[in-house]
């Protein structure tokens, strides 16, 4: 047994011995120990070096609320995380635990030189120091604070463990498994409802778990708890234990991280790390409790000095005496129970000094029982000792003057400024608070959501009011989802009621600005820091804030936040309303980015969407691409190809003889319906309404502002029946907005919307002798010119599979696009494949793609538009109806910017020397003007053209149009290259092998 | 202290893809549900989620003028609903190929869509479907039994559905 464990108290397993290592060196805890409570049974309080002034630090909380016991923690190849909470983390066989922050070993750090000139480090030194020279920022002073700022190690390898997710709805969500959810939780659960109660600690109890002595209905208070969870499990409530709630967002959607194996010896094979949950609850029931407070005084960051309430956890609930002699410093009863729990169990507590100048008889009787002094009306001024505090000096207070100190000798220190109730799950839901004048904390106001607050949270205490309390809650949640519940009185008997007085840094008769009382210890923000802020002009606490970094820490100031802020009101000499308190921001407590990310990694990161000829392509070595979700088929290099050569052999036996590509990602959308073709008019800027069955058109989409959305080629099925294709990356964008007006702008017209992309696999053939490939394969369909000319489409049979042809040609070359149900896309691919072969048929892929349409001039929406290009820019003014009385974009199209002459125009760009342009490249149009230079506009695309044997590009240029056979700059790093403006169609002007 | 429970089920659900079976996407103003039911020998439910069984021919309305039909007879389907077009506008699209159906069912079937689906999934009657979500990909959801489901998801998003319940699976299999 270790030597601060005391035999018969606490809730772990005295039989179950589990080994752990901190920094080194082994140490035997108890099966349900946390880390800190395993340290403090083996007399170890020192944990770590804080951030700043790299001070020793020792365990100052029992909880989540932990500043100072930040440890690294291994669990194996991988699995290192820093900054945990000693205080959270359950002890398991082979934990490995390091302390933070120091260099070279805790007990001795050299960054403790900071605390030596704390001088230099006052609130706002960062803007101070590193203000000049400006000419250091970069190379010293960011270097520096990068180096310094942070806490702990990043990990560095990947992470191996699983994090998963879940959605739960349910009628009544209980943050908070003390006295008063559980009550709350057991009322709303009899009236038939479905309830949730979740705690963030290994099992539920909340504060009963640290009190033991009190009876409730005539039962121990750890019987009544086992009784209560049993009946709660009885009528069906879902007990979930390390879960925390972290944020709580509109509608009463609350967010819950659950620890599913961290505290596992061996976690069985496939359990996640983590799970959240996205909880959806007709009713939210806050039951969080309260924050114990520290009191400011210099040197009450000593390792040994921590919560009164802490220590009464680590008795009761761990059987730890954090210990052999304590004092105890407070203004609060609640710290008086803790050093009777500790008298009680064998300890000594020298003296408990109050500030304040009266206390309840009936504590200063126990007190005296104990043999405890108590020095009332006093306060504390210094502690001493370097790795554990020895002594405390206290002084009296007598009409606001500090009488002559006396030194206590002590072993731990014991502290209570009071409790905070914990309003954090409230303030995210911009819930507004209200200042409570009398017990002087903030307490919730007015409630924006359907939720319920009960118990410590809205500033009762004592057992008796907080039970009474849940069961209200309970009661109310149930009434407002419509269920009658009945009310139950529980019997409290040996009730440990309190008050206290709220303190700002207490009173001492030395300098106040050469004490170190901190306020903050996570951040090391000292009381004389917040003053000095005042004193420098921050009036708002979120100044106050930002310039001091109090409550900035990850701890989001849980212990910090009222101390500081009864400091600067003071400072102001204003009420702390009027200064106000900063607001408490989703996750509660520092929050994996595993749990956010749950599935979302490795193979399920993102969705990758595969077309049904994917396969082929991968098993030809294709190389992918990525283009929004899907991946394509970017180039098929044969063997000794780069891409480079790849794509040039693709591009040249496609327009020699013919190639096929996967064009199946293409938006489809099917608009049928009597209105189909008064939609298709008032959504696109062509005419359709001359447009025959059977022939089809290029479709241009502009949004309100007349710039260009998206395009594709449109067939018409029949009178009522049209069949578009849009961008890949643009499909689903391009339904919504037409469902949007649909539904919102034109709900008359008869019309329906049905998208098709994925019931069509789709194949383009391009190349002289696309037809004499295909004329093999259809039947139902003369594909001859007169026949079939550019620009159909018809339904016929394509390799025996039911398909729409269309004529058309993303290449400039005759060209068709078959589509069949997608589940024969492959064996169409490979149909038309094989049927190619006698014509050295060339699989190509989007690069190819691309650079054939570029040789056209045909734009890709997206690439050589960025939604600031008209059609006019774009120069397709053709594809506009200028007879039509309207369409999506039209009125814009004549606004006075828009027919400005000097907008950004399409242009082809050929380069004087033939080198390759870079797309995304500046354009000037005087390469000697001064700098900085008067950008004419940029590169859009750019390829090298096998057609062409040269380099070619597309750019937009003001009043490009009007620039043809002009000269322009594109200056890169290595020179000034020389760009002749051209037409964008480059290969085949007339069109002549578009009609073959 | 309490205890982990460890429950090992070696089978928690099961993932099957069913076969390619006809389906259509019917849209029809809700004023002429009735007539165009008749026209079509169908039972088009007028409420959202509904479903109706008839003849092999399944119905699930998704919205208050979409239907989604997995037809027995699909060429039935089409030649009623061209002879009726003139009478009854309305638009009749096959999705056979849009989208592939998996049966989920099993012990922890409720559990394993409750991981993707933000619905509240244990409230849906049996004998109902619904247009929702799993994980990022849109899915309609068919409730067959109380531990029975299907799930129609596009094509392309198939796989990524997939790997995440076969990580469900083992999540479940762990007893955790």
């Amino acid at each position: 047994m270790s030597r601060y464990r005391i035999p018969g108290m606490g809730r772990v397993d005295p039989a179950a011995t589990v080994s752990f290592t901190f920094d080194g060196r082994t140490y035997q805890g108890l099966r349900g120990d946390t880390v800190a409570s395993a340290l403090l049974a083996n007399g170890v309080h020192l944990m770590g070096r804080s951030f700043k002034y790299h001070r020793p630090r020792g365990v100052v909380t029992a909880g989540s609320e932990e500043p100072n016991a930040l440890i690294g923690t291994s669990r194996g190849k991988g699995r290192f995380e820093p900054n945990t909470r000693a205080t959270v983390q359950e002890l398991r066989a082979g934990l490995t635990t390091e302390s933070q922050n120091k260099w070279p070993r805790l007990s001795f750090d050299i960054g403790a030189v900071n605390d030596r000139a704390y001088m230099l480090f006052s609130a706002g030194f960062y803007y101070k120091t590193f203000m000049w020279p400006r000419s250091f920022w970069d190379k010293v002073y960011e270097p520096f604070i990068r180096a310094a700022a942070g806490l702990g190690k990043s990990p560095t390898e990947v992470d191996p463990d699983s994090y998963a997710h879940r959605n739960l709805h349910t009628d009544v969500l209980v943050v908070g498994g003390g006295p008063a959810g559980i009550s709350a939780a057991l009322t709303a659960a009899k009236s038939g409802a479905r309830v949730v109660l979740v705690d963030e600690n290994p099992e539920m109890g909340g504060s009963l778990l640290s009190d033991p002595s009190v009876r409730i209905d005539g039962r121990g208070s750890w019987a009544w708890l086992a009784e209560q969870l049993s009946q709660l499990r009885a009528v069906g409530v879902r007990l979930m234990t390390r879960t925390t709630a972290i944020g709580y967002y509109h509608q009463n959607f609350v967010g819950l991280v659950e620890r599913v194996t961290d505290h596992l010896d061996q976690p069985p094979h496939g359990a996640p790390r983590e799970r959240m949950w996205h909880v959806r609850a007709e009713q939210v029931v806050l039951a969080q409790g309260a924050l114990e407070k520290p009191l400011v005084f210099d040197g009450n960051d000593r390792p040994g000095v921590m919560l009164a309430g802490a220590a009464q956890t680590y008795l009761n609930r761990y059987g730890v005496k954090v210990g052999d002699n304590a004092a105890v410093v407070t203004s609060h009863d609640s710290a008086y129970y803790a050093a009777f729990d500790l008298v009680d169990a064998g300890a000594r507590v020298a003296a408990i000094a109050d500030t304040r100048d009266s206390v309840r008889p009936d504590l200063l009787d126990a007190a005296r029982k104990r043999g405890i002094q108590v020095l009332t009306g006093h306060t504390a001024t210094a502690t001493e000792g370097r790795l554990r505090v020895k002594s405390v000096r206290v002084n009296p207070v007598r009409n606001g003057q500090v009488g002559a100190g006396r030194k206590i000798a002590c072993d731990v220190l014991l502290i209570s400024g009071g409790w905070t109730p914990s309003l954090h799950l409230f303030s995210h839901t911009k819930g507004s608070l209200t200042w409570d004048a009398d017990s002087r904390t903030f307490l919730p106001n007015h409630k924006t959501e359907a939720c319920q607050i009960a118990g410590a949270g809205r500033g009762l205490w004592g057992y008796g009011p907080v039970l009474e309390d849940g069961v209200k809650a309970g009661m109310a949640a149930a009434q407002a989802l419509g269920r009658s519940a009945e009310g139950s009185d529980a019997r409290v008997e040996g009730d440990r009621p309190g008050t206290g007085s709220s303190q700002k840094e207490l009173p001492t008769d030395r300098s106040p600005g050469k004490a170190k009382a901190f306020v903050d210890y996570q951040n090391d923000v000292t009381a004389k820091d917040i003053r000095l802020a005042v004193r420098e002009g921050m009036r708002s606490i979120e100044h106050v804030k930002r310039y001091t970094t109090n409550g900035m820490a990850t701890d989001q100031g849980k212990m910090s936040n009222i101390n500081g802020l009864m400091i600067a009101a003071d400072a102001l000499g204003k009420e702390p309303p009027q200064v106000g308190l900063t607001t408490f921001r989703p996750p509660y407590t520092p929050t994996s980015f595993g749990a956010f990310a749950g599935y979302h990694k490795g193979a399920t990161f993102e969705i990758t969407r595969k077309t049904p000829i994917d396969p082929w392509a991968e098993a030809r070595g294709a190389v992918f691409e990525p283009v929004s979700l899907w991946r394509r088929a970017w180039y098929f290099p044969q063997a000794g190809e780069d891409m480079h050569a790849a794509v040039a052999r693709e591009c040249r036996m496609t327009r020699a003889s013919v190639g096929m590509f996967d064009a199946s990602t293409l938006g489809k959308i099917e608009v049928a319906g009597p209105d189909a073709v008064e939609f298709m008019n008032r959504m696109y800027t062509n005419p359709w309404t001359k447009l025959a069955p059977g022939r089809c058109r290029y479709g241009l989409l502009l949004g309100e502002d007349g710039f260009i959305r998206d395009d594709g080629v449109i067939g018409r099925m029949s009178q009522d029946l049209f069949h578009v294709t849009t961008t890949t990356g643009g499909a689903a964008r391009v339904m919504n907005m037409m469902e949007d007006y649909l539904q919102t702008e034109w709900p008359d017209l008869d019309v329906w919307l049905t998208s098709t992309t994925e019931q069509w696999a789709t194949v383009a053939l391009n190349g002289p002798n696309a037809r004499k490939v295909l004329e093999k394969l259809v039947e139902g369909q003369d594909l001859s010119d007169e026949a079939f000319p550019h620009m159909s489409v018809a339904e016929c049979t394509v390799a025996g599979l039911p398909a729409r042809l269309f004529r058309i040609s993303f290449t400039g070359e005759l060209g068709f696009e078959v589509n069949v149900p997608a589940r024969h896309g492959l064996q169409l691919w490979k149909a038309i494949h094989d049927a190619g072969q006698q014509y050295d048929i060339c699989p190509y892929g989007t690069e190819t793609m691309h650079v054939l349409r570029a040789e056209k001039g045909y734009i890709i929406v997206g690439q050589d538009t960025d939604g600031t290009v008209t059609p006019q820019d774009a120069g397709l003014d053709w594809a506009i109806g200028k007879a039509k009385k309207d369409f999506v974009g039209k009125r814009s199209l004549s606004r006075p910017d828009i027919v400005a002459p000097n907008r950004k125009q399409l242009v082809g760009l050929l380069t004087e020397d033939g080198t390759k342009l870079e797309e995304g490249a500046q354009i000037v149009l005087d390469p000697n003007q001064s700098l900085p230079m008067t950008m004419a506009g940029h590169v859009t695309s750019s390829y090298d053209s096998v057609a062409l044997g040269r380099p070619i590009a597309m750019a937009v240029v003001t009043g490009g149009h009007g620039m043809m056979g002009k000269t322009v700059h594109i200056p890169m790093p290595n020179g000034t290259i020389r760009a002749t403006v051209t037409s964008t169609n480059f290969y085949d002007p007339t069109g002549e092998r578009l009609k073959a | 202290m309490t205890t982990q429970r460890h429950e090992f089920d070696p089978t928690p659900f099961l993932v099957e893809e069913l076969p390619w079976a006809p389906r259509f996407s019917l849209r029809v103003r809700p004023e002429h549900r009735a007539a165009l039911a008749g026209a079509l020998s169908l039972e088009l439910p007028s409420k959202v989620g509904q479903r109706s069984t008839a003849a092999g021919t399944e119905v699930l309305c998704l919205g208050p003028d979409e239907w989604t039909i997995l037809a027995q007879d699909a060429d039935a389907l089409t030649t009623a609903s061209s002879a009726a077009y003139a009478q009854i506008p309305h638009s009749l699209v096959e999705i056979s190929d849009r989208e592939i159906t998996l049966r989920i069912s099993g012990a922890q079937a409720l559990t394993a869509l409750t991981t993707g689906c933000p619905r509240d999934v244990e409230a849906m009657p049996v004998g109902t479907g619904a247009r929702t979500l799993f994980d990022t990909a849109t899915i309609v959801l068919w409730r067959d039994d109380r531990q029975s489901f299907r799930i129609d998801v596009w094509r392309s998003f198939l796989p990524h559905v997939h790997a995440i319940l076969d990580q469900v699976l083992v999540e479940l299999k762990s007893g955790l």
